[in-house]
């Protein structure tokens, strides 16, 4: 395991009025790892998330990708640096075709955006990406459907789509089992770990099924009240005293 | 040939209505015993009638196919597009009557004044959203009819009274070269419309629909969404423009009222009716609206507001998606209903 670090909070603060949703956090993210953030809800894992990806700007504290302050950096340009992410509430475009998601996810990075006299089927290259894309989540016979027709489990393959098709080195996923079947989520996991060890990418995650952040994380982060309460591998947290009677105590069974 | 043979095959509705429109002067006279020798030297009767209805159509369908690409394609409600127009219009007329400039010289300027407005629009662009935008643009638009309508511009905007007395060049005269005229506002009608259908199929455009869906989400795959918001409105207030220099051309007057709001109004009606986002639901949108005011107005006389308002409310009641989203939806269900059919039929 490579131990240099692609992503770095310090010291980042979020305040709402009087409400401190992200107080001082400062964590490290290390190259090619899977690092789950948990806690329980009204923790800020959403709120500290979007600070990440430049959704929000964070009252004090920055944001370095790769040694480089990004804090400040308008939100479209995130994707840009390397650092896709996706939603914990689907956030997709409703009336356009899966195929047509992914594709402008697909053309957002490239060159070609202002041809506007070209047809945009003229660019093969976003096209291909795109079906390779639309097969890696599982979604080819679902294609020319309309996104807001597709069932939720469906929905949740098409916007971790729309995070790959451009190729981040980072992915910030909020929660992608949210709303899920239980019985869909093992395979969408499965998808996740895959794409992460095999392009060699970092993959932070928010969730919420203890089993499976415990199976697949190689760092576990665990947010209380706005504040890093714990962080170690999923051993370390499991044996966290602290961990367990603030917020894992009596609520999950953990079998390590 | 062969993909020549294919792009008629695709096309032949499109095509079929474009002949007819360029054989409709003639065949209106054919119906009046004229000849088609007779329509060509702009001889009065029926067919130069129907010509001027059609030219009026073709500028407000125009007009309408501009407040498409900014409302049903990129999801930009603007209250004050009706400026858009009108500045096109009036400026065409003052250019013309007042500074003696000729017509390539004043379209060039009106070219230059479209691309002003745009980026006065695309000011407050990233600074208002929604609804802020539609009542920013509407004060706006309300500025600019304030100035036409006052008394110490009425020399060149002739104030409530409208610019009237402009000279219109010999070779367009709308009296005496009616058919030319004709030909060349379905000429641009036509290539705006292309233009048009050829800007939401490439990559910009699609970016604009994506904006329209959800532009928060567009936003965070990396588009910076204001240069797709602002390429959109450039192009619309360039043919809004020039819609009302065809406007200012073909009318005796340029009335005040091209500048109110009742204008935008006219372009909200007129693709609500057609269909919102479907472009060419703007060319047939106005072509109802206009011959249903005619009709109405022709054959009715006072009360035909009230019963075109009427009609107006029965539209979005009944068929919410318009003429064309309507015809859309429709003729994808009964493809679906024969598929199914055919499937039955072959177990």
């Amino acid at each position: 395991m490579e131990s240099e670090t692609i992503l770095e909070a310090v010291n980042l603060r979020k305040q709402f009025g009087a409400l401190v949703a992200v107080e001082d956090v400062s964590l490290k993210v290390r190259k090619n790892s899977l690092h789950a953030i948990i806690g329980p809800n009204g923790a800020g894992k959403t709120t500290f998330f979007n600070l990440l990806s430049g959704n929000i700007e964070p009252t004090s504290g920055q944001v370095i990708f790769k040694g480089r302050d990004i804090t400040h950096q308008p939100v479209h340009r995130t994707i840009h640096f390397g650092i896709g992410r996706s939603f914990q509430i689907t956030n997709i475009f409703p009336n356009l075709t899966v195929f047509e998601n992914i594709r402008l996810a697909a053309q957002a990075l490239g060159a070609d955006n202002f041809k506007f006299w070209q047809p945009a089927s003229a660019f093969k290259k976003y096209e291909s990406r795109t079906w390779e894309v639309i097969e890696k989540v599982g979604l080819k016979d679902r294609a020319l459907t309309p996104a807001k027709t597709l069932p939720h489990g469906d929905q949740r393959k098409l916007e971790l789509g729309m995070i790959l098709a451009p190729d981040p080195e980072v992915l910030l996923l909020d929660e992608p089992t949210a709303g899920m079947a239980s019985e869909q989520v093992p395979e969408l996991i499965a998808l996740i770990q895959e794409i992460q060890k095999a392009g060699n990418k970092t993959v932070m995650l928010v969730e919420h099924n203890m089993n499976v952040v415990m199976s697949v994380s190689d760092a576990i982060t665990v947010m209380h009240q706005g504040k890093v309460l714990a962080e170690g591998t999923p051993a370390e947290i499991t044996a966290n005293k602290e961990v367990q009677t603030a917020y894992l105590g009596g609520l999950y069974e953990l079998n390590v | 040939m062969n993909s020549l043979a294919a792009i008629f095959r695709q096309n032949r509705a499109s095509l079929l209505t474009l002949l007819g429109l360029v054989l409709l002067p003639f065949i209106a006279g054919m119906f009046e015993g004229a000849s088609p020798a007779a329509v060509w030297v702009n001889a009065a009767g029926t067919s130069k009638f129907i010509q001027g209805l059609a030219i009026e159509i073709f500028i407000l369908a125009l007009y309408a196919l501009s407040f498409d690409l900014i409302f049903g394609i990129t999801g930009l409600l603007s209250f004050g597009h009706s400026m858009f127009f009108s500045v096109g219009a009036y400026l065409t007329g003052i250019l013309l009557k007042s500074f003696g400039l000729n017509l390539w010289q004043t379209i060039g300027v009106v070219f230059l004044a479209a691309i002003a407005q745009a980026v006065l629009f695309g000011i407050v662009l990233p600074r208002v959203k929604g609804i802020t935008f539609a009542l920013v643009t509407l004060g706006m638009a309300s500025v600019f009819h304030i100035l036409v309508m006052s008394r110490e511009l009425g020399d060149y905007t002739g104030a409530d009274v409208g610019l009237q007395g402009v000279i219109v060049p010999d070779f367009i005269s709308p009296a005496n070269e009616r058919l030319r005229f004709y030909f060349v506002a379905l000429a641009v009608m036509v290539l705006a419309y292309l233009l048009y259908q050829r800007f939401v199929a490439s990559p910009t455009g699609r970016v604009c629909v994506a904006i329209r869906e959800n532009e928060g989400r567009a936003r965070m795959l990396g588009y910076n969404t204001f240069s797709f918001k602002f390429a959109a409105l450039l192009l619309s207030s360039i043919t809004a423009a020039f819609a009302g220099t065809l406007h200012c051309l073909y009318q005796p007057i340029v009335s005040p009222n091209t500048a109110s709001m009742g204008f935008t109004v006219t372009a909200l009606l007129i693709v609500l009716l057609g269909g919102v986002g479907t472009l060419n639901g703007a060319l047939v949108g106005a072509l109802v609206y206009r011959l249903l005011d005619f009709g109405l107005r022709r054959y009715i006389g006072e009360s035909a507001s009230f019963i075109n308002g009427a009609i107006y409310v029965a539209f979005v009641l009944f068929i919410p998606y318009g003429i064309v989203g309507t015809w859309m939806l429709k003729s994808f269900e009964i493809k679906k209903g024969w598929e199914r059919l055919v499937g039955m039929v072959k177990k």
